[in-house]
């Protein structure tokens, strides 16, 4: 295999990883609150920001920080705007909108308070190398995060309580609420954890590449993408979804023109919605 | 002298916005198509008009041919995504946005990426512009009107209000949603069309995610489904900000201070009042 | 005939909800399917319509194979319908809802609604009527668009008694007119005293079809009621 190629999986892999960490936050709030939150990809980006606020202090404090501070904002979104609009019997489109005006909302306070200009984290990246590929500490870092957190998810929805209460909601939320799951409970800890998990896709890039206002929109729609492709319906799809993502990015850059590396996501996205919506790995959704 | 030069400015983009709002109406408050690809239609309109008036050909031709083609692209828009459910609809038709504006940065030898397309003819002086905008702006609202009183406008709410009691009344919903989507597209291609003549110049920013949402927001606070809605919502959020520049806001600010503005009284309006202002439709 | 249903079959996941069934409908007769919960009738229902696409077997609707036909084709072809849960269009008015089914003057709407005992005006908005009216609204419009067979989904469902004995009433005079109906029923009482021929379903199978009397001294018929 040439050195170009290997280079090239490698990056397709090291791109999967960032998004899987989007997709699985994305997706294990979709799963248990069943409609589409689109604010993730600001809250992606504000956690990225607030990490750059709070480097100076050194990464033992920027680090939790920020990850804490980006965890209670998603949970205070869901707070502010989602449950009043569940409470008054939103559908779950009227909540996609409601999550697209939350997210121009968040955008516009990111810019307001950080600015437009493009910002980068100076910090040692020694690189090594991999056989005839190479690969910087920061990448694995991210590959290494990616892994122990998914690792991490899938005990925690497998072996806790606190897992079987969000695949009981995910499943059916009227049977669930009959054994005594409390659904407004379990939703706020799907934003922590989620929003969570989206601060450290947001620092991971922020290290990896630079910090933009826009960031957090192109990564959520890839975040989609992989979650959707995968099967939005499981957390092993979100991950397989945005591991094929980040492979077929990369490796398309080959043949088009790099510009179009954003739109290799979209493409996949509407073919996927338009002739498996429930992905690979999905079971067909019943209709009601 | 300059003050009436900005009356006339901001009546130009009301009349520009309030024809985007009425047909994101007819697509989203009467046929209940969750279209997040209003704006690309609009950018469509507004890229076609601005190459071909470039390349010289008179704007009696080059804006129908605006409007023609951007409804044919709702329409093959229109046809694998009609059968796709309220927010995955969304989803598709984001996707497509996004798609239509990467294509607009990337393919460079047409569209000069990023650089935009500069000079394109403007026709005639601003208030000639102000008069047939606002001229257009009336005519499509009296279609809509009209098409919300007829049977058409009948079929397409019921579509909205239970599409497979719809169907089992003989209606191809199908069929009904390609038009509204074809009609709707057109308008917004319209649209687009006048706004690239006036500003004379533009650039994939035009396919704005902001600027979707701010349309929402008109449509949604207006009412849905009442037309007279859409133009009193426009009105509301696009004058709303304006204000701001007057009390010494920097101007670095602005941009970001009308977003929050406008994504917030969309949020209070959907927590508040989700039948906005003239509306008659429950969204639930 | 009006209606044959040959051997149909219709399985989700591996389970069938529908296996090779098989009855008819004679004009002008009231026709009604009973079965115990889960045996398949709204199914059969929505394969008749063309809502799902059955996995095997046919559906011939007066001598023409409308197996596969889109739902609005078959609403075309005359076959017209209410659903279990009455689906009406909540934003429109009582009179914009009729009109979906025929352009009609007020008149002829007025005397429809009259006839099915509906107690309201034309102008109110469908969403605001009590679930009730808005049976009466469905079944209403179901009979104003051009039909030569009804299919009615459990239409006592949810409504009072006196409701309910208006329901008899309309459904005989329906009958009375010429129309042929199918229809799903629990309330025995109600199917009893009303049809023509009843088909009972179980798991799918046409357990037995005949006349009331028949069907109600048949053992088999019995033995799934009661046995289980």
């Amino acid at each position: 295999m040439s050195s170009i190629a290997a280079q090239l999986i490698l990056n397709g892999v090291i791109a999967g990883a960032i998004y899987t960490l989007v997709a699985s936050g994305f997706s294990l709030i979709y799963n248990v609150t069943k409609f589409m939150h689109f604010a993730h990809g600001a809250i992606l980006a504000i956690g990225a920001y607030l990490f750059y606020a709070f480097f100076g202090l050194g990464w033992a404090v920027a680090l939790p920080v920020s990850i804490i501070l980006t965890s209670i904002l998603g949970a205070l979104t869901n707070f502010l705007v989602y449950r009043p609009l569940r409470k008054r019997k939103a559908s779950s489109a009227v909540l996609l909108i409601s999550s697209l005006a939350a997210m121009i909302f968040l955008n516009a306070t990111l810019l307001a308070f950080w600015g437009a200009d493009v910002k980068t984290l100076p910090h040692a990246n020694p690189i090594f190398d991999v056989g005839i590929a190479s690969i910087t500490a920061t990448q694995i870092a991210i590959v290494a995060v990616a892994l122990l957190l998914l690792l991490g998810l899938t005990l925690l929805m497998k072996k806790t309580r606190l897992g079987k209460a969000m695949r009981a909601l995910a499943d059916n939320k009227d049977v669930a609420q009959t054994v005594g799951i409390n659904p407004e409970r379990i939703y706020t800890v799907a934003f922590l954890i989620g929003s969570a998990l989206a601060a450290v896709a947001g620092i991971l890039i922020g290290l990896e590449q630079n910090l933009n206002p826009v960031m957090g929109i192109q990564l959520v729609i890839n975040g989609f993408a992989g979650a959707v492709i995968g099967g939005m319906t499981s957390v092993p799809g979100a991950i397989l979804g945005s591991l094929l993502l980040g492979l077929v990015e990369n490796i398309g850059i080959w043949w088009l023109p790099s510009g179009y590396k954003g739109a290799i996501a979209f493409a996949l996205l509407f073919l996927f919605l338009l002739f498996r919506p429930q992905g690979i790995l999905g079971k067909k959704q019943r209709e009601a | 002298m300059a003050l009436l030069g900005y009356f006339t400015h901001l009546g130009i983009l009301v009349c520009i916005y309030a024809i985007l709002a009425v047909s994101l109406n007819l697509a989203l408050g009467f046929t209940g198509l969750l279209n997040l690809g209003h704006i690309a239609f609009f950018g469509i309109g507004a890229y076609v008009a601005a190459l071909l008036g470039l390349a010289g050909l008179s704007p009696w031709i080059d804006i129908p041919l605006a409007v023609v083609i951007a409804a044919l692209v709702g329409v093959i828009l229109a046809i694998p995504t009609a059968r796709l459910k309220g927010d995955y609809l969304a989803l598709a038709t984001l996707g497509f946005t996004f798609i239509i504006s990467s294509v607009a940065r990337n393919w460079t030898s047409l569209t000069r990426g990023a650089l935009g397309l500069p000079g394109i003819p403007r026709l005639g002086s601003i208030s000639v512009v102000l008069a047939f905008v606002a001229g257009f702006a009336l005519l499509c609202f009296l279609v809509v009107v009209w098409i919300s009183r007829s049977s058409l406008g009948r079929k397409l709410q019921a579509i909205r209000d239970d599409e497979l009691a719809a169907q089992v009344l003989g209606t191809n919903t199908f069929l009904y949603k390609l038009i509204a989507m074809g009609i709707s597209a057109a308008m917004a291609g319209l649209a687009g069309a006048w706004y690239a003549h006036y500003i004379s110049f533009i650039d994939p920013s035009i396919f704005s995610i902001p600027d979707l949402i701010l349309l929402i927001a008109m449509v949604v606070v207006g009412g849905l489904a009442s037309v007279r809605g859409a133009f009193i919502g426009t009105v509301i959020i696009l004058l709303l900000p304006e204000p701001l520049r007057f009390i010494g806001f920097p101007p670095t600010l602005i941009g970001p201070a009308r977003e929050m503005l406008f994504a917030l009284v969309l949020l209070l309006i959907l927590l508040f009042r989700p039948r906005g202002i003239l509306g008659k439709v429950d969204i639930s | 005939m009006m209606l044959d249903v040959r051997g149909m079959s219709k399985h989700f996941g591996g389970i069938y909800a529908v296996k090779d069934c098989t009855f008819s409908v004679k004009e002008g007769t009231i026709t009604s399917i009973i079965g115990p919960n889960g045996a398949g009738k709204t199914t059969l229902f929505n394969l008749i319509n063309g809502i799902l696409v059955p996995d095997a077997g046919a559906i011939v609707f007066q001598d023409q194979v409308i197996t596969g036909l889109k739902p609005f084709e078959i609403a075309r072809a005359g076959i017209s319908r209410t659903f279990q849960l009455a689906k009406v269009f909540k934003n429109l008015t009582v009179r914009d809802n009729l009109l979906l089914a025929k352009q009609a003057t007020d008149t002829e709407l007025q005397e429809t609604l009259k006839k099915m005992h509906y107690a309201r005006d034309l102008d109110a908005k469908a969403g605001d009527l009590s679930y009730g009216q808005q049976r009466l609204v469905e079944l209403a419009r179901a009979t104003l668009l051009p039909h030569k067979l009804l299919l009615l989904d459990e239409p006592t469902a949810g409504v009072n008694p006196a409701v309910r004995k208006e329901l008899a009433t309309i459904l005989r005079d329906l009958k009375k007119q010429g129309n042929t109906i199918l229809l799903i029923e629990h309330d025995m009482d109600f199917v009893m005293g009303i049809s023509d021929e009843i088909v009972v379903l179980n798991e799918g199978t046409v357990l037995a079809q005949g006349s009331p009397e028949a069907v109600q001294k048949n053992p088999r018929v019995l033995e799934a009621y009661l046995g289980k």
